[in-house]
């Protein structure tokens, strides 16, 4: 990832913030984390609980980062612009109050929160009312910059590489083992989403997510002598402008459409959710049906499929239904 | 190397002594209803563990978990663990204004729609936030009936964890004879999480963490304490002869988490200052779990271990000497950590609390040790969970 892009998708977070009128950002995801600041956090399983991740100032433009060191803090964070990590709220609440700005702030934006983080804002912010802002930043991390596009290629290329490594260990008694030494000597070590291997009959049906470098990569699909069939069209449709109405009609099994980027995004389009949403240009898409998932990004033609297979089209077969 | 099943457990026991815990701490502060998003939460209330996914799918596609003061737990998820006793219903996704109405309902089952009962919540999405769906309620940190139900364990929980320290412990011990020069972080990583599955658990709950050490603290990183930074989780290093290098994992069964924690050479033995490093180490590991037991203080701990290392703090000051271990890789009791000594003279062990002892020791131009043991206080002091394996290649 290059300094360029951390600063590009900073400033589009700080010029969002300047339009809602937020005088501070809080933001507890790892993943606003990583996108605001560039930070690349220790990774850790499932949820975590809300605390003040970073903190990003309208007036001053600057950055304050959770860190107790400066390794892996992005060179345009300064080491004064750091809080450590605690275990005592008292001393997060003096950090806070230590940020230049922040306590004569009167619009707090923050991407989730708790009853103790409330209480302990009106204390070190009395004036500032609490404004949730997680779709402040789903909306700009909606439409993908170019570098990331092509950073969620590189994560799905990894990807396959698992998925050559099931397929080529067909008699694995733990088959998931081989992906996992596969994807870690290309460096990935950290799952997406849960790994799906199964065998049904002749078929190997393969799922596997990684993220690379803070991108979410990921595949799937249905294997027949190590051949993948052929993408549904729901992966076709996932054009500039298309709606749920045009998804729900390419589908042929269960399916989901939904945003990818720094992991699990905006939108979120499956049979129940986002009836009101359209697909726009420049969106990174993980489309799933039945068994088979690629990863797409909307482009005012057809979709830049991301997940390309590292064999020529000759290896394709036809799905049998 | 098998791994031996010292413990057993029973899930649906551990069910229900847990939620007859929480339950009990509902009461006593008044909470009507707890509301739960935070997956550990989830786990411990109602039985159901999801899988070990990045932060944003487990988010997204999480697990709620409502609980009145009787009556079923409500579990709103379309892939429920097996055999709950919870009423399951299908799920809610808390992120999206769309699912609003979902939610409502779901607090509504056992807290009504509106009045000033008080409601106990971890987290607050910002869907909730626009909705006022909370508003009226007298919100508590659910942390306050959570914390104290999950400070004692069962004996079945005791069992899990025992059991995942295990499993953690036979992977790690084998990845250490692949700790070889010329070899990187993320090949040991794919190797240790490949061996869990082989062992039988799916769920690494965190990136593998094996991580050189510099010899000196003026070599860097800097930190806000002036100790060693670990674990940072940057970068994907190369090992080489010269490296200490300190290792750190943890999987989970049953939503349980391990801690297997150790300081590693790479293809060599230990030289005779790396060795003196590890005698400092055992003596304060000693020193500790001579004092450890019911009606002990933290702080007795903290001084035992201070005292072994003549009067040097044997720990990394941005954590602790040693922490709670549960359904979270790091919870209460913490012994030594930045909410002050009075915190620490108050807080006295009761027996079925766990304990992770890591000590550090630390000698400007040698390096650091650094390993970790897992105990749970007894009636009468403490035993080991997990098998504590040797050291090796070090030896006492």
């Amino acid at each position: 990832m290059t300094t360029e892009l951390v600063v590009a998708r900073r400033r589009r977070v700080l010029d969002a913030m300047s339009e809602r009128e937020v005088d501070a950002l809080v933001l507890g995801r790892q993943d606003n984390v990583g996108y605001s600041t560039g930070m690349a956090r220790l990774w850790t399983s499932g949820t975590r609980p809300f605390g003040a991740g970073c903190v990003l100032m309208a007036k001053t433009q600057r950055t304050h980062l959770l860190s107790s060191w400066d390794a892996g803090v992005p060179t345009s964070v300064v080491f004064d612009d750091l809080y450590p990590i605690t275990w005592n709220p008292k001393i997060m609440a003096s950090s806070m109050a230590a940020i230049g700005g922040l306590s004569t702030a009167r619009r707090i934006g923050v991407d989730a929160c708790s009853p103790g983080f409330i209480r302990a804002a009106a204390r070190f912010a009395p004036d500032a009312q609490i404004v949730p802002c997680d779709d402040l930043m789903a909306r700009v991390r909606t439409v993908k910059l170019v570098e990331e596009i092509e950073l969620v290629r590189s994560a799905c290329q990894v990807a396959w590489s698992g998925v050559e490594a099931v397929l080529d260990r067909p008699d694995d008694p733990t088959p998931i083992a081989p992906a996992l030494v596969a994807m870690a000597a290309l460096g990935a070590t950290i799952p997406s989403s849960k790994p799906v291997v199964r065998s049904e009959g002749d078929t190997t049906v393969v799922d596997l997510g990684v993220v690379v470098d803070l991108y979410e990569g990921g595949v799937g699909g249905r294997f027949v002598d190590g051949r993948r069939e052929h993408a549904p069209t729901l992966v076709d449709a996932c054009r500039d402008g298309a709606t749920h109405e045009d998804l729900a009609r390419s589908s042929t099994g269960p399916w989901l459409v939904r945003g990818l980027g720094m992991g699990y995004e905006t939108p979120i389009i499956d049979a129940q959710r986002g009836q009101d949403l359209t697909l726009v240009t420049g969106m990174v898409l993980s489309v799933t049906d039945g068994d088979h998932r690629d990863v797409v990004a909307v482009t005012s033609g057809e979709p830049d499929v991301l997940s390309t297979p590292p064999y020529p089209a000759s290896r394709l077969v036809d799905s049998g239904a | 190397m098998p791994v031996e099943d010292h413990l057993t457990y029973d899930v649906g026991r551990m069910r229900r002594e847990r939620l007859a815990r929480l339950r009990h701490h509902m009461a006593a502060q008044d909470v009507v209803a707890t509301v739960l998003l935070h997956d550990p939460h989830v786990a411990y209330a109602s039985g159901h563990v999801g899988p070990a996914v990045d932060s944003t799918h487990a988010v997204y596609q999480r697990p709620v978990a409502v609980i009145g003061q009787e009556g079923p737990v409500h579990l709103f998820t379309d892939h429920p663990s097996s055999d709950l006793a919870a009423e399951i219903h299908p799920s809610v996704f808390p992120e999206l204004d769309e699912s609003v109405a979902g939610l409502v309902e779901a607090i509504g089952m056992v807290a009504g729609t509106s009045g000033t009962s008080r409601l106990a919540v971890d987290e607050v999405t910002g869907a909730m936030l626009r909705s006022g769906l909370l508003d009226g309620f007298d919100l508590v940190d659910a942390g306050r009936v959570l914390g104290p139900a999950r400070l004692v364990k069962t004996e079945d929980e005791l069992a899990c964890i025992d059991q995942a320290q295990r499993i953690n412990e036979v992977a790690m011990e084998e990845v250490r004879t692949a700790c070889l020069p010329g070899v990187r972080r993320s090949e040991l990583a794919g190797l240790f999480s490949s061996r869990v599955r082989q062992l039988g658990v799916d769920d690494v709950l965190i990136d593998p963490i094996f991580q050189p050490m510099p010899r000196n603290l003026s070599d860097g990183p800097r930190t806000s304490t002036g100790h060693v930074a670990f674990p940072t989780g940057v970068g994907d290093p190369l090992f080489n002869e010269e490296d200490l290098v300190w290792v750190d994992t943890g999987i989970g069964v049953e939503g349980y988490a391990s801690d297997y924690g150790r300081t590693w050479v790479v293809g060599r033995d230990p030289s005779s200052a790396e060795q003196g490093l590890f005698r400092r180490w055992s003596a304060v590991m000693e020193a500790s779990l001579a004092t450890m037991g019911p009606g002990v203080t933290l702080a007795e701990v903290g001084r035992a271990a201070i005292g072994a290392d003549r009067g040097s703090v044997p720990w990394l000051p941005h954590f602790y000497l040693a922490h709670g271990l549960g359904v979270e890789s790091a919870e209460m009791p913490m012994v030594g950590t930045d909410l002050g000594e009075e915190f620490d003279e108050q807080f006295v062990l009761e027996p079925g609390m766990v304990l992770v002892l890591e000590p550090v020791v630390w000698e400007d131009g040698i390096g650091g040790y650094r390993a970790e043991e897992v105990v749970a206080i007894t009636d009468t002091g403490w035993r080991p969970l997990g098998g504590w394996p040797s050291h090796l290649p070090f030896k006492p």
